[in-house]
């Protein structure tokens, strides 16, 4: 099983990997009109239109002005619970790693959405019947041998890629040889049954925006039983969302202010 | 760059001081990174927390404009603590070299200070002589007059108290910078000095950059792996544009470009060929001839012959500053009155570029080449011009991008690198090559009909078709590579008419070899496409070892990757640093290994600086206009008086009518707000690539100014608002970027803010703002003549509502 090292204590928000991400898989731009709150960040959030986003959080260390960096996307969980819950099998943990997905077959039901621990998964509010969007680890490049987009575009090697065991390692041997650099904990390692896109960080996880407090465990052992019982009735409130966006949008069309669309 | 960017890797201390290396050149993090797997230490200096700070493990602030007085204190610091490398200096640097008593320095000025015309007679900054004209010199390096002891009487008022009361630093995190930094000066340590336009834009850029020199040279940083002055450039090929001649005062190489002055050729070799009586000196410039003769030869053929000075009177001799800054006076003033840009868009980039937007419709004609319709070509058109007002005729011609065409590109550790085309340019867009065969081509035809001095055109050697009936940009770089043209005996081996030149050892002045630019003699030394050696790409085993890479790309001069590497060993050629060597003598073979030394000659033979004629690097240096050492001095408007002498800003600068800027400092009363420019890694220069570029607009919108939390909470300003910046020479309103990674300087007993702006922004493209340039002055360094972009007065207030 390949796993994604990001080590964001080498990152230095330069953004390649957002722009490989978008170039490779076909996204759009998002209208911005200034950076979203903390420092340069840009777009605020994940959407349907970018999978994958670099937070900046400026947080004074002992006094002094810092800046950190921390990377979201989809976390490629070796145990998924988006793949349990998906009430039509859309999604699926690949043999390679990369959790992946057949928007042909999905409901819009949203079920994913609420599964992750990671609020991975994004839908296409604008289209009357939304579909699931988000990172596949570049599936079709991983597949035949070669390394995800945002990887290949690194110019700081802060991601690196490889077997899942290698990666956990190699994190290890980085914490271990420079204990002052590093906060003591591989992120992904064990959270939530482990995941396959492992984080370093200099500061703690909570402080880059990553959930805390996640269990050791899948959460799909937590959910399954629950989740399979309502999975019409998400399909409903989300097409019922999907009607709210559509109306907000025409209207804000209307008055000429355009909602977060592609150039 | 003195080394290149792989060597980072060797470095033990990386300072980074007037760059942001991490925003504008990302790929050199990778090789910082492996620096600091091996222990090293990143070190950031800038006014704000930049991500090149967020990178490195130490941040201390610096108020812009005041580098002087940053490595001042270190300099003073490296005495104080005995931390010189007094091996180093005693063998490679003019260290021991006398001064003529006569010089003086006095509450900032240099002697010879003429004020009427803000000049220097320079006659008392040189070294004292013996009869034969070669310099005295003291090895123990204790006279007074020694260079040494000039340089620490000179930064002895560079206390650290004093230091950081004008920097703006608290003292703990400069000292740790002073003793981190110099802690380098032991053999077997090596630290590197990183700068780029946050050094050089500046009213003493220059002698900023001589400040980081000097520091280098008294820790042996000079020479070695993992040490150096760099350069980095701030464009890709900007170091082969420079090359190249790019400015007004130089030929191709670095030589000078010919002045009034210097009516014949025989006048121009007598005044630019340095001469030395030291019979240890290579003092390489005395070649000068060879590369001139051969120069001219590659530019006007057969024409060019040795008894019509190889048609030297044909160049163009300039009698004036012809700098970027004055040129758009000589627009101003009608003297210019026809305009070719080559993907340059001074509307965005310029100093006060309302000025210079204004001066554009003075102009008969301007052909713009570029990618896209720039602001410099619709500046009829611009916002609040009336194109019915100007008559300017613009032409626009599309060029291809750097991937649709081939050639080299020159970085900034001075490789060059062949690149083939990767895809053909969309409609009819073509090759900057293209484009200036075809003009060339046209303007002969023009003068063959006739004209005023018809010959220096119609003669030009042009000769660069290729199979296809299309100039090939080979044929330039073999041309450039040089050639012989005759039947000649070079360096005691034979050589037919059109072979091509090994390197600039075989060139001649007899008018036998042609050769476009003798620094690159030895790039492409065969006929065949595969004799081209910026396109190899050989990788051997050990190559790792110091990382120099000799099979990789081609790099001048003669393949040598470490400038001044002879400086990296003692007398009998043993590295003063084993573990990192660069060059070594083997005695048994009699031979140098590793790095292509600075000169063939064994150890001991020759001076390590072949390039100077006393072959010793300078500490103390004669040829500036400002000063034989760095002294800090205010920026043109600086907030403060200079707490270091008299002289408030740079004593050469004019302020006299006409010559200098076309408006007056602002005050500080007035412009309380210290202010600087500056680029992000999500934008290019003028913007016209990144600002058309959908995903890069989407990271970096609109323009901006950074402006610290104190100053925003003092003003009313919140993150996002708009708010209006504002000098002498114009305003602009962008948003406000509220960060706790501007903070305050405390300096001279007052609290100083600053913010910064990005340039790249102007009124075309998709993404369209205010760029910077409207703010900055049009002041320029008296030597280098590079505008004061970095520091500047402003005011900042919120933008009223709606």
């Amino acid at each position: 099983m390949k796993a994604m090292l990001v080590d964001t204590t080498r990152c230095t928000g330069c953004r390649s990997c957002q722009v490989a991400c978008k170039q490779w898989n076909n996204l759009p731009a998002v209208q911005t009109r200034f950076f979203s709150d903390g420092s340069m960040q840009n777009p605020a959030h994940r959407s349907s239109k970018t999978w994958a986003v670099v937070t900046f959080h400026e947080l004074p260390k002992n006094n002094r002005p810092g800046l950190f960096f921390g990377r979201l996307q989809c976390f490629h969980c070796v145990d998924p619970a988006c793949a349990d819950a998906c009430p039509v099998h859309a999604l699926k943990k690949t043999k390679l790693g990369p959790v992946v997905y057949d928007p042909g077959l999905c409901l819009g039901c949203r079920y994913c959405q609420m599964a992750c621990p990671f609020n991975a998964p994004r839908f296409d509010w604008d289209k009357p019947v939304p579909e699931i969007r988000k990172c596949t680890m570049c599936y079709d490049r991983v597949a035949a041998g070669g390394r995800p987009a945002c990887v290949a575009a690194c110019p700081a090697e802060a991601l690196a890629f490889g077997e899942r065991s290698e990666m956990v390692a190699e994190a290890e041997a980085r914490i271990r040889q420079s204990p002052a650099r590093y906060v003591a904990h591989v992120y992904g390692k064990n959270e939530v049954g482990g995941t396959c896109v492992l984080h370093l960080a200099a500061v703690p996880f909570e402080s880059l925006g990553y959930p805390s407090g996640l269990p050791d465990e899948p959460v799909a052992d937590h959910i399954r039983s629950a989740m399979h019982t309502v999975p019409y009735a998400m399909a409903t409130l989300g097409l019922a969302l999907g009607a709210v966006a559509w109306v907000v949008n025409r209207r804000m069309e209307n008055t000429g202010d355009k909602p977060d669309k592609a150039e | 760059m003195t080394n290149h960017w792989i060597d980072l890797q060797n470095a033990d201390v990386i300072m980074v001081c007037g760059s942001n290396v991490a925003e504008n050149h990302p790929v050199a993090v990778r090789w910082m990174e492996e620096a600091r797997k091996r222990g090293a230490v990143i070190l950031s200096a800038d006014p704000r927390f930049t991500r090149t700070s967020a990178f490195a493990d130490r941040y201390c602030p610096l108020r812009s404009g005041t580098d002087i007085a940053f490595v001042g204190g270190m300099i003073r610091y490296a005495f104080s603590n005995n931390r010189l490398n007094y091996d180093y200096l005693r063998d490679n640097t003019n260290a021991s070299f006398i001064v003529k008593p006569e010089y003086a320095f006095n509450d900032g000025l240099f002697s010879g200070f003429d004020p009427a015309s803000a000049t220097y007679d320079k006659a008392s900054w040189a070294y004292e002589t013996d009869e034969n004209g070669v310099p005295l010199q003291d090895p123990t390096m204790t006279d007074k007059r020694c260079v040494l002891m000039r340089v620490k009487a000179q930064y002895k008022r560079y206390r650290l108290k004093t230091v950081c009361g004008i920097v703006g630093a608290p003292r703990y995190l400069y000292e740790k910078f002073c003793d981190l930094y110099t802690g380098t000066y032991e053999n077997g340590k090596a630290g590197t000095w990183l700068y780029a336009m946050g050094g050089t834009q500046s009213t003493h850029g220059t002698q900023n950059v001589r400040a980081y020199s000097v520091l280098q040279l008294l820790l042996g940083n000079i020479g070695i792996a993992g040490g150096g002055v760099n350069a980095l450039r701030g464009e890709s090929n900007v170091q082969g544009s420079t090359d190249m001649a790019l400015l007004y005062n130089q030929l191709p190489g670095y030589l000078a470009a010919p002045a009034e002055k210097d009516k014949t050729l025989a006048d121009y070799l007598a005044a630019r060929t340095p001469k030395s009586a030291d019979p240890k000196s290579a003092n390489w410039w005395q070649n000068t001839p060879k590369y001139v003769a051969s120069l001219l030869k590659a530019w006007y053929g057969p024409a060019a012959t040795r008894e019509n000075d190889f048609c030297y009177d044909w160049l163009p001799k300039y009698g004036r500053d012809c700098s970027y800054v004055n040129l758009f006076s000589g627009i101003e003033s009608g003297d210019i009155r026809g305009l070719v840009l080559f993907g340059q868009n001074p509307a965005v980039s310029g100093p006060s570029c309302q000025r210079q937007l204004a001066a554009l419709s003075r102009l008969s004609w301007m052909a713009a080449v570029d990618l896209f319709e720039t602001e410099t070509a619709s500046f009829w058109k611009r916002p609040g011009a009336n194109p019915s007002d100007i008559d300017t005729e613009v032409f626009l011609l599309p060029a291809v991008a750097s991937v649709e065409k081939a050639g080299s590109i020159t970085n900034s550790g001075r490789w060059a690198q062949w690149r083939e085309k990767a895809l053909d340019g969309p409609g009819d867009t073509k090759p900057d090559l293209w484009i200036l065969d075809a003009l060339y081509r046209a303007v002969r035809k023009e003068y063959e009909r006739g004209g005023v001095f018809p010959d220096p055109v119609v003669n030009l050697a042009w000769n660069y078709d290729g199979a296809d009936q299309e100039p090939d940009p080979r044929k330039v770089a073999q041309e450039i590579n040089g050639f012989f043209v005759a039947e000649a005996t070079a360096n005691n081996r034979s050589f037919m008419a059109g072979d091509q030149a090994p390197s600039f050892a075989f060139l001649l002045d007899d008018g036998s070899t042609a050769c476009g630019n003798w620094l690159y003699s030895g790039s492409f030394p065969g006929p065949k496409p595969e004799d081209n050696r910026m396109a190899a790409r050989g990788i051997k085993q050990g190559d790792d070892r110091i990382g120099l890479y000799p099979g990789w790309a081609w790099c001048w001069p003669v393949n040598r990757r470490i400038l001044y590497n002879r400086a990296s060993v003692d007398a009998n050629g043993q590295p003063r640093d084993p573990a990192r060597w660069v060059i070594r003598w083997n005695a048994e073979k009699s031979a140098w290994e590793g790095d292509v030394p600075d000169g063939p000659w064994p150890p001991g033979d020759r001076y390590p600086f072949i390039m100077l004629p006393e072959g010793h690097a300078r500490l103390f240096a004669q040829g500036l206009a400002d000063g034989p050492l760095p002294e800090h001095y205010e920026p043109w408007e600086g907030p403060v008086q200079n707490a270091l002498s008299s002289q408030r800003h740079n004593p050469l600068l004019l302020s006299a009518k006409g010559k200098g800027p076309a408006k007056e400092p602002g005050s500080p009363e007035r412009f309380p707000v210290v202010a600087t420019t500056y680029r992000v890694g999500e934008h290019w220069q003028a913007g016209a690539l990144t600002r058309n570029t959908p995903w890069l607009i989407e990271l970096v919108p609109s323009a901006y100014a950074e402006i610290g939390e104190i100053l925003a909470m003092m003003l009313g300003i919140k993150n996002g608002d708009r708010v209006v910046v504002e000098t002498a020479r114009g305003s602009v309103e962008v948003y406000a970027l509220v960060t706790k990674r501007f903070g305050t300087f405390r300096v001279g007993g007052k609290i100083l803010h600053e913010v910064g702006l990005v340039w790249h922004f102007g009124y075309e493209g998709l993404a369209r703002g205010a760029s910077a340039n409207v703010l900055t002055p049009d002041i320029a360094d008296p030597n280098s003549r590079i505008p004061e972009y970095k520091a500047f007065l402003c005011n900042v207030r919120k933008a009223a509502e709606g």
